[in-house]
């Protein structure tokens, strides 16, 4: 009996959901049914008629309102669940966006840092000068540095020379002083000689 | 749970989180998880995937363990694909991720390079993985650079050439070979396959970068194959190799300690709360503040089997790690 109590009761709450007292109207009409039939003069029975008309009709559109509520509901449950899966697929969408964006950032400091090592290789390489200046510059070195070897060669060729030249006259000096020293000792000796002779002159 | 200690405990536990200085960190191959290691000795491992998600509690940002690996402070650590190297006062241990979140975890190795004299326990300063050949570079206290077979444990070269202790290694992987900066101020490039020296920079001897004030210590290395970016006692500058030449200096007083290449972008950090992001062209684009007043260490989590834990995470003189999870700013820091 607990049971169908509770039964009972569920099914009073879900025939008057709305408590509008449509429960209560049918129990009314049953009354009134019993009363026109029980209605003494034809007007009293036509009153009682047309009440019983206009409380019909009010259960109607209580119904139909019921019915399209109803209809609407399912309706709107349609719509959500078409949103759902709408917002599901956007977030999944947008889930595959992120990863991809990752993969974009991860790429983008690749290459930042790439850029970076060749500025900074760069910068070291600007330091130095150009490799053309410098082989122009080694270029002309060597030129100059050939054309003064060359000048000091000839200048030590002339050098060469004239110290043959200065040794030639000089030693030639020195045989005449030689041979002027030996005249002047070879005349002395005759001098002498020729004074022994005159001195002592011989029996 | 938490037990009640009793107040000089409480005190001696605070001034140890006050002291402290987080030295290293690396990432677990699953990316969920970050190892960091003070100069107390100790790891922590925090859970990234719980403090970056949307119910976070206070206790998120603690460590999930803390445990006691060397005597020493845990000067640098790298992970393989299984497992956690921590290297420090002059061993190299190897721990299992897998295991690693369990109470009383105990290493599964420890090695100590071939040092000289049996006397010195040189600190190590940098580890290096190399993939390819699947083994560990040591460097640190004894000028040298330690290579270990990862799979037999075996100390295969010691390429000498430094003169003073060694800061910091890179990787440069087209070559293969592998770049070392130290106290020395020289930075040299050693072709593994011959174990030679095949370039050196020094850089102090260059006027654009060279800050004799400072020193010509190196303290951060990064490379990106023809690009190479150091820093220290000499200006954070940017190198292209092949040339030797400095292409970039990027202007900032306070000495870097560690520097990476992002994108396009190198971030640093050193003296100063702040990290550095900076443009190849010198321009800083951003200055992040963090929570420590000096940073040491940045580790970005770019393991691919945990999108969701790319986060930026920089620690130093604090007991703080701070974890950026949008490049532009500190979201939130983990503490010991």
């Amino acid at each position: 009996t607990g049971l169908s109590d509770h039964e009972v009761i569920r099914k009073r709450l879900l025939i008057d959901g709305d408590g509008a007292g449509d429960d209560r109207r049918i129990n009314l009409l049953v009354k009134s049914f019993i009363k026109w039939c029980n209605s003494g003069s034809q007007e009293e029975g036509y009153s009682q008629y047309q009440r019983m008309l206009s409380t019909l009709s009010q259960c109607e559109f209580s119904m139909g309102k019921t019915l399209l509520v109803y209809d609407m509901n399912l309706r709107e449950m349609e719509n959500y669940e078409k949103i759902y899966k709408e917002i599901e697929c956007s977030i999944a969408g947008a889930h595959e966006k992120i990863a991809e964006c990752k993969k974009q950032i991860l790429q983008a400091k690749r290459i930042r840092k790439n850029r970076q090592e060749y500025d900074a290789l760069a910068k070291v390489i600007q330091h130095h000068p150009d490799r053309h200046e410098t082989l122009k510059e080694l270029e002309a070195l060597g030129k100059e540095l050939e054309h003064l070897s060359h000048i000091k060669e000839s200048v030590e060729d002339k050098l060469e020379l004239r110290r043959k030249q200065f040794h030639v006259l000089l030693s030639t000096i020195h045989e005449l002083q030689q041979t002027l020293e030996n005249d002047e000792k070879l005349s002395e000796v005759e001098d002498a000689q020729e004074t022994i002779m005159e001195a002592d002159p011989k029996p | 749970l938490e037990t009640t200690l009793s107040p000089q405990a409480e005190v001696f536990e605070a001034l140890q989180q006050l002291h402290m200085t987080v030295f290293s960190q690396s990432v677990s191959p699953c990316g969920k998880f970050l190892a960091a290691g003070n100069n107390y000795g100790q790891i922590a491992i925090f859970s990234l995937s719980a403090a970056l998600s949307s119910e976070a509690k206070e206790e998120s940002k603690k460590p999930m363990v803390t445990f006691h690996a060397h005597d020493g402070p845990v000067y640098s650590m790298v992970s393989t694909d299984r497992h956690l190297l921590s290297a420090g006062d002059g061993e190299v241990k190897g721990w299992l991720w897998a295991e690693i979140l369990k109470k009383g975890c105990k290493e599964l190795w420890r090695r100590q390079p071939p040092y000289r004299t049996s006397l010195e326990v040189p600190e190590i300063n940098a580890l290096l993985l190399i993939p390819k050949e699947n083994s560990l570079i040591l460097a640190g206290g004894d000028c040298q650079l330690h290579s270990m077979d990862l799979e037999t444990g075996t100390f295969t070269r010691a390429l000498r050439g430094h003169t003073d202790y060694i800061h910091c290694l890179a990787l440069r992987e087209r070559s293969p070979e592998v770049l070392s900066g130290g106290e020395d101020g020289a930075v040299r490039l050693w072709d593994l396959r011959t174990a030679k020296e095949v370039q050196t920079i020094e850089v102090y001897k260059h006027e654009e970068c060279s800050r004799p004030h400072n020193g010509r210590w190196i303290g951060c290395l990064a490379t990106d194959s023809d690009w190479m970016v150091c820093g220290g006692g000499p200006a954070l500058t940017l190198w292209h190799l092949r040339s030797s030449t400095p292409t970039t200096v990027f202007p900032i007083r306070a000495p870097q300690k560690h520097v990476t290449f992002y994108q396009d972008l190198i971030l640093s950090a050193g003296q100063g709360c702040y990290v550095n992001h900076w443009q190849l062209s010198g321009e800083l684009k951003a200055q992040v503040p963090g929570s420590s007043p000096g940073l040491l260490s940045l580790s970005l989590n770019q393991q691919p089997a945990a999108p969701e834990c790319k986060v930026l995470t920089a620690a130093g003189n604090s007991c703080r790690v701070d974890v950026f999870t949008n490049l532009g700013y500190r979201a939130f820091s983990l503490s010991f």
